[in-house]
């Protein structure tokens, strides 16, 4: 049974070394010892003791805030804001949603717009927890994970035959049906979990029928599997998927040809799924193999009809394929040293309605990584990552953390890395033309054939003195080049824990910015207008400090709290500014200013302050358990008004604001648990810059225990 | 300290003079050419000349420029388009100068940044309408205006000052306060746009002098 019982654990094998815990410095931090996480190292660690800040949410803590979707879980964690822009995402560390890699079980969900992964995709209710990493990750995970990782455990099989079914009922008529289903036996394992949820949406201002509703009704379905057999005493075949469909319809008025307005039927349908074959061999017992595929899939297709004839009025359809072998091995050398390397190919596809063909990128990587533990008190972890790409140059991404525990009751822990985000498909690939404006946007990779073909076409302007059409051609040459965005990053922090009820963690951040990608004018078009590509340009930074406390007031009721601090700059910006070149324009008297060194806010959707108390109770006798949790958002920055596209000014910026959530539950005779709650209690709404937010939400839900009971 | 006197005295005299013009004629303001102090005139609202709107309901292209005359301090109509009688035009995005492949005149223009107040001598070299492009960039973020893809508006860029060389060789500087009727303070998509504000000195004695 003991060898059994890895093929369960994860598809990240080294907790099948046993490595014994590192470091177990004093009994305090053991309660929390059996908390593990599986991204900081691509292995087992436990929570406490590794180098790089993670931030762990359990699935009992999932259940006991109600949450129904990953952005639920991630808006209430210290440092994690939740944005909108073309969907929800994450900002971490100051940086925007397309920094941070989301995975499931380790692989990566793909289909981004704009950069943003929609959090609304994924359903908690199957998730054993949800680890955040804080900090560049590119050293183990490659693109993306420039900010940070989030990655989504799902429950493993559990003995015996056991599972749920949950019905959730609230406010704007939301639902949400499913249950979970687990089975284990000697040799074979399966989890499955089905999940149906639904909106009415909501309207925020106005009415639906004359500007559309803020979000349209939809209904989403999710289906995820995972079985593993026992090959053999030392083999493990696992394999899981994934599927989710979701639609949407609403109606929209759009000015006619006419002049008048007229109604068109908005229809939706975005498609998402994965399958992941894997299989795990324990060479000995200090080599471990890891052999994984990955085939990833993303469609959407939208319909815009004119209500009236039935006639096509836009449609657009995009779709994304990942395709990955991946190859890891662990070897513990011996105690205290143990190695990790792997290797991998990705095969990339895209093919939409703004893209001119199917654009097809690979990229092959290898990494490797050292995790040293020379004395029980110090762990030092060195690894690195490079990343070759058929379409942008090569990326090496190490990074260098570590962690000492300077007294039973304090640790210190710091790192240094690099991180990385590929160009997108968009910057790559673009190709768009706006009927109404006139301009273009070109993707990099073939921008300089398009512009050339323009230029054939008589439609660029013609400089009359050299009779040669105008193109920027350095500019051309800066996107022709284009290349990764990448950071320099520096954490460094404290855990504390002076009595065993209270922990506290304190940890400073900086990330360096740079190459970040902009658009650029590269020729002049004959209407006056620009054709536009990417480059790499700006410089900017984000540092701060976040700071996390937890309290056990009474047995079985805890307080937190965390906070963050955070200034995110453009730094081709703050120079400017020092030099006296930036002015801004009053709006009430139209006179001109200078802008004083003060007076720059920074990035855009940042807020300087941000932070959180909640209250969490659990009495397991009486089966009784609820929950406060308040998020203050602090004010940000929400675009510019006084002609200086930058944040300088109060009314510039979006108020903040509370956020105050309540649940409570109770179980009767372990099998039956009836939750009710509100969301957003005080009703705080903002129609102008928060669409995101549906005012004071009501809900009640009933979940049933079936078969066997953990 | 005489010329303290002397100084104080004249910006007396203005302001004295300012104040009858505006008491006697409140239309016409263009009398008051007291040396040196040079008179910053403001224009509100210059209106499109209107034209259908287009199929996607974007406001349609305005039938033609709308003429101004700095000289003059006032709108020229149409049928002076080929004249000198004016020296700068609007249309959408576009400014022209009376200069080049846009008039028969000696316009050319050239964009600074800096305060307008501060900027205080006119250039010595000036671009002039081509058909490469305009001698007041109609591009955002390199003219006078940003273009905002997310929220659609078009905001006049603060602190871009643009020096005029007029129809007939004189100078004059100018700044664009607003590109939406009535100036408001946050405009949106829904407010008619076109309409300039903008605020500038005239030097009509041909020297360089804009104080």
């Amino acid at each position: 049974m003991r060898h059994a019982s890895f093929c369960f654990l994860l598809s990240l094998p080294a907790a099948a070394l046993a490595q014994a815990p590192a470091a177990q410095p004093d009994t305090l931090r053991r309660q929390r010892l059996d908390e593990v996480v599986v991204t900081a190292t691509r292995t087992e660690r436990s929570l406490t003791e590794v180098p790089i800040p993670v931030t762990v949410v359990s699935q009992q803590q999932i259940q006991a805030m109600g949450a129904l979707r990953l952005g639920d879980v991630l808006r209430e964690q210290t440092g994690l804001t939740t944005v909108n822009d073309h969907g929800q995402g994450i900002q971490l560390q100051g940086l925007n949603p397309e920094y941070t890699l989301i995975l499931v079980d380790g692989e990566p969900l793909i289909g981004r717009t704009a950069g943003t992964l929609e959090l609304s995709r994924i359903a908690v209710g199957n998730i054993q927890r949800v680890e955040v990493v804080k900090g560049p990750a590119s050293a183990l995970w490659g693109s993306e994970a420039l900010a940070g990782v989030v990655n989504i455990i799902t429950q493993k099989p559990q003995p015996g035959v056991g599972g749920n079914l949950r019905l959730r009922y609230g406010s704007n008529r939301t639902a949400d049906l499913g249950g979970t289903f687990s089975a284990k036996g000697e040799k074979l394992g399966l989890t499955a979990f089905v999940n149906r949820y639904s909106s009415a949406g909501y309207t925020l201002s106005g009415t639906p029928e004359a500007s559309g509703p803020t979000v349209a009704p939809f209904v989403s379905y999710t289906a995820q599997s995972r079985l593993s057999y026992q090959l053999g005493e030392r083999t493990c075949l696992s394999l899981s998927g994934r599927y989710l469909t979701e639609g949407q319809e609403s109606n929209l008025a759009v000015a006619a040809e006419t002049g008048g307005m007229a109604l068109v039927n908005y229809q939706s349908r975005q498609q998402d799924y994965n399958l992941s074959p894997v299989l795990t061999h324990r060479f000995s017992d200090k080599l471990f193999g890891t052999a994984r595929f990955y085939h990833s899939g993303y469609r959407t297709k939208e319909d815009y009809t004119y209500q009236a004839t039935g006639q096509p009025y836009d449609q657009a359809y995009f779709h994304q394929y990942y395709t990955r072998p991946e190859l890891q091995l662990d070897w513990q050398r011996r105690p205290g040293h143990v190695l990790t390397t792997g290797a991998g190919y990705i095969l990339e596809t895209v093919e939409a309605t703004r893209y001119d063909a199917r654009q097809r990128q690979r990229s092959g990587y290898l990494f490797g990584q050292y995790d040293w533990t020379p004395t029980p008190r110090l762990n030092v972890v060195l690894g690195a990552r490079f990343d070759g790409h058929s379409q942008y140059q090569g990326q090496f991404s190490p990074k260098l953390s570590a962690r000492y525990q300077l007294l039973p009751w304090l640790a210190v822990r710091g790192s240094a890395g690099r991180g990385y985000r590929a160009p997108d498909f968009r910057q790559l690939y673009l190709n768009f033309s706006n009927p109404v404006v006139g301009y273009s946007v070109f993707g990099t990779n073939q921008v300089r054939a398009k512009v050339a073909q323009l230029a054939t076409q008589g439609q660029l302007a013609v400089d009359p003195g050299t009779g040669q059409p105008v193109v920027y051609e350095a500019v051309l040459g800066q996107a022709q080049g284009l290349t990764a965005e990448s950071s320099r990053a520096y954490n460094l922090g404290l855990q504390i824990d002076p009595t065993p009820k209270l922990q506290l963690t304190v940890n400073g951040f900086r990330n360096d910015l740079q190459n970040l990608i902009e658009t650029a004018a590269v020729a002049l078009k004959k209407n006056g207008q620009s054709v536009y590509s990417y480059r790499n340009v700006t410089r900017a930074y984000t540092q701060g400090l976040e700071a996390d406390a937890r309290y056990q007031l009474l047995p079985g009721l805890t307080l937190s709290g965390g906070y963050q601090l955070l200034f995110a700059k453009d730094k081709a910006v703050v120079d400017r500014i020092a030099a006296g070149e930036v002015y801004r324009k009053d709006p009430q008297t139209q006179e001109t200013q200078r802008v004083q060194p003060a007076d720059y806010g920074g990035l855009y959707n940042r807020s300087r302050h941000s932070f959180n108390l909640k209250a969490f109770y659990e009495n397991q006798p009486r089966g009784w358990s609820a929950s406060v949790r308040g998020v203050y958002r602090g004010r940000y920055g929400f675009g510019d008004v006084n002609g200086n596209a930058l944040l300088d000014a109060d009314p510039e910026y979006v108020p903040g604001y509370w956020l105050v959530n309540l649940a409570a539950a109770k179980t009767f005779r372990r099998r039956l648990t009836l939750q009710a709650g509100v969301d957003n209690l005080l009703g705080y709404t903002n129609p102008q810059y928060i669409s995101s937010l549906p005012g004071r939400l009501y809900y009640a839900s009933l979940q049933v225990e079936l078969g066997k009971l953990r | 300290m005489n010329h303290l006197f002397l100084r104080l005295a004249l910006v007396l005299l203005t302001v004295a003079g300012l104040g009858l013009t505006s008491c006697n004629n409140d239309d016409d303001q263009q009398d008051d050419t007291v040396k040196p102090a040079l008179e910053t005139k403001t224009v509100a609202d210059l209106a499109p000349q209107p034209g259908a709107p287009t199929s996607t309901g974007q406001p349609g292209q305005p039938r033609h420029y709308t003429f101004y005359s700095l000289t003059e301090g006032k709108e020229v109509p149409y049928t002076d388009s080929a004249s000198t009688k004016w020296d700068v035009a609007f249309r959408r995005t576009n400014v022209l100068i009376n200069g080049g492949t846009s008039g028969p005149g000696q316009g050319g223009a050239k964009v600074e940044s800096g305060l307008f107040a501060e900027l205080t001598t006119a250039p010595d070299t000036y671009a002039v309408d081509a058909a490469s492009g305009l001698a007041i960039p109609a591009v955002t973020g390199s003219g006078w205006y940003n273009y905002n893809s997310t929220t659609h508006l078009i905001t006049p860029i603060a602190g871009k000052v643009i020096f005029v060389r007029t129809a007939t060789g004189k100078y004059a500087k100018l700044e664009i306060t607003s590109y939406y009727q009535g100036s408001p303070a946050s405009p949106t998509l829904a407010t008619p746009s076109g309409y300039y504000s903008f605020r500038y000195v005239y030097q009509p004695d041909g020297s360089k002098n804009l104080k």
